[in-house]
């Protein structure tokens, strides 16, 4: 699916990244394709606190923060802006990182040296709802849930799991095909392909949200 | 013998010591005070037990000092006991201890033969146990049977004080240097992580800008792109393992990390998708299902054209292992697996299929989705 340039205007983007030249770069490059580049800050506290103010529609979040995890800002992000994207940017692409990150609610990410050009593709797909998903991350994700459905149940067996549809689809973009090739393999809607994909992330995201809060229960943390 | 570290294994052994004097320091005081009056010398017998005392305290002190267990007080230490034996019969008289009484300083003699032990090992204290046996029977007369009782003993409390404390001394050497390397290893761990972000940031950053101002500066780019995938390769499959043991637990029988194995292969054009933790699998079975890997990711090199790209697909499911090579290349068309044959393509296949199949896995070879060709290698776990 090609993407028309208009579609780029007047979405709202904030930069957190600790590097000067990279959150310039990426910045610079934002506004010249037509983004709003409503703030650019280096600390994840401070995404965190002015997330509500400045509104944006996509957070272009670098992993590693000096102040704060990647899944920490993650959340601090969404708990104040429940509908703003994350699109996640690491230099390292630490396996572990980027699937705590998805498990923390980012919908997308690429590695830092992705080309310009998909980085700017990436940008409206994330506003979208699109789940921007390298074949990398793909893999991960059908390890998590190998993982999850290995693991011994807890008291209430909601592991969640994947449908075949959604296994044969992670498959294959883990292979490399994209959401076109695979609507066409299995003679789909494009946006169907990107709904399956997309559920794979949210039941992550769900369960580890449900996890989390079984653990505040179990600690006593929560009323 | 290297200086043990403060709270070591020795030093329990020592204060056994210490108190073992002081209870055969009483132990001799009483029979003294018992049969002193049909002793040859009945004065002679308090100054040794005077003299027994003060070297007990003596020794108790100078023993828990570390740098002070040293070969001039082992020696004094034996010389000392070794005296108060050979007194004896000065002391007793020789018919008193040839009609079965003990010598001065009944087990306390044996003090001296237990340090050897503990500062030298079981050759040391056997050592020990010999000469200090070797006075008590000198001073005994005719060598009878329960004569050899005490010296006997005393052999073995030499050579099995002497072993256990070698073994303790050894086992805390190990314990201590497993401890080090465990330390070590984590903060080479905790700095690469750090060391390999900052680097990786700076290779992409040289990339991205090299490319956007052309010329010279787009090679630089090119090449330091290169470097960060082949870093970021390392890294990602490298991770330690000891981040989250959760990840580990489920099949780590003594494997290697086939995600490990295929890192290598993960440079510009070649996408690895894997799961987050290890996939463990034997390293005969990793060594060949990568060679396999490798083999058929040379065929796409070769056949598949500039600029053809390929995906890595690890699954790790409780019976089976599988990875997937995928191209885009032009593919085979149907039929053309028998001409494949002639023009060498099929070698490469046979090579991929022989080593897969001595491990009991199967190989598919089907024309990929979307175009161009897929391998995909199944190896079983073995007793799955």
């Amino acid at each position: 699916m090609k993407r028309q340039p208009a579609e780029a205007t007047g979405i709202r983007v904030m930069v957190v990244d600790d590097h000067p030249m990279w959150r310039e770069g990426v910045a610079r490059d934002l506004t010249e394709a037509g983004y709003e580049v409503v703030a650019a800050t280096g600390e994840g506290r401070q995404a965190v606190r002015i997330v509500g103010a400045v509104r944006p529609q996509v957070v272009v979040l670098d992993l590693q923060l000096p102040d704060l995890s990647g899944v920490d800002v993650i959340a601090g992000l969404l708990a104040t802006a429940p509908d703003v994207r994350i699109l996640m940017l690491s230099a390292s692409g630490e396996p572990q990182d980027v699937l705590d990150a998805v498990k923390a609610g980012a919908t997308g990410y690429l590695v830092k040296s992705a080309g310009r050009d998909e980085f700017l593709d990436a940008v409206p797909r994330t506003a979208d709802g699109d789940a921007v998903f390298p074949p990398g991350l793909a893999g991960q994700v059908r390890g998590e849930y190998r993982r999850l459905a290995a693991a011994p149940a807890g008291p209430a067996d909601d592991t969640p799991k994947l449908t075949e549809r959604e296994t044969e689809i992670l498959r294959l973009v883990a292979k490399g095909l994209s959401y076109r090739q695979i609507a066409e393999r299995l003679v789909l809607s494009h946006r169907t392909v990107q709904n399956h994909v997309q559920n794979t992330l949210s039941k992550l995201h769900m369960h580890n949200r449900v996890e989390l809060v079984r653990y505040a229960i179990e600690r006593g943390l929560a009323e | 013998m290297a200086d043990a570290p403060p709270g070591s294994f020795e030093a329990p052994l020592w204060r056994a010591l210490a108190v073992f004097r002081v209870y055969a320091l009483a132990y001799a005081s009483i029979l003294i005070a018992r049969n002193f009056q049909r002793f040859a010398r009945p004065a002679a017998g308090w100054v040794a037990v005077a003299a027994m005392a003060a070297w007990t305290a003596y020794t108790i002190y100078a023993y828990a000092r570390p740098a002070w267990r040293r070969w001039p007080l082992l020696t004094a230490d034996l010389a000392v006991a070794g005296a108060c034996v050979l007194v004896s019969p000065w002391v007793i008289g020789a018919d008193n201890l040839a009609g079965g009484m003990s010598t001065l300083p009944i087990a306390w003699f044996a003090a001296p033969v237990v340090a050897w032990a503990i500062a030298g090992g079981r050759r040391r204290g056997l050592l020990a146990a010999a000469l200090m046996g070797a006075a008590d029977l000198s001073v005994r007369g005719p060598l009878q049977q329960h004569n050899l009782t005490g010296t006997a003993l005393m052999l073995l409390a030499g050579g099995a004080v002497g072993h256990v404390a070698r073994l303790g001394v050894d086992a805390e050497d190990r314990l201590h240097r497993a401890v080090e390397l465990e330390a070590a290893t984590r903060e080479r761990e905790r700095l690469a992580r750090g060391i390999h972000d900052s680097v990786l940031q700076v290779l992409a950053l040289v990339q991205r800008r090299g490319a956007e101002l052309g010329g010279e500066a787009a090679e630089l780019g090119r090449l330091a792109g290169e470097q960060e995938a082949a870093l970021r390769a390392l890294v990602a499959t490298a991770a330690p393992p000891t981040q989250d043991t959760e990840l580990v637990d489920v099949p780590s029988a003594g494997g290697t990390d086939l995600r490990a194995a295929l890192g290598r292969y993960a440079v510009p054009g070649v996408s690895l998708a894997a799961p987050a933790g290890p996939v463990t699998l034997p390293a005969n079975v990793v060594a060949e299902t990568a060679a396999a890997v490798g083999a058929a990711l040379d065929n796409v090199r070769r056949h598949g054209g500039p600029g053809t790209r390929a995906w890595l697909l690890v699954e790790d499911e409780p019976a089976a292992v599988t990875v997937t090579v995928r191209d885009d290349g032009p593919g085979i068309a149907p039929g053309r697996l028998a001409g494949a044959a002639a023009d060498g393509r099929l070698g490469v296949a046979q090579s991929i299929r022989g080593r897969i199949r001595d491990l009991g896995g199967t190989v598919t070879i089907s024309s990929g989705a979307g175009g161009g060709t897929e391998v995909e290698i199944r190896v079983p776990r073995v007793g799955a």
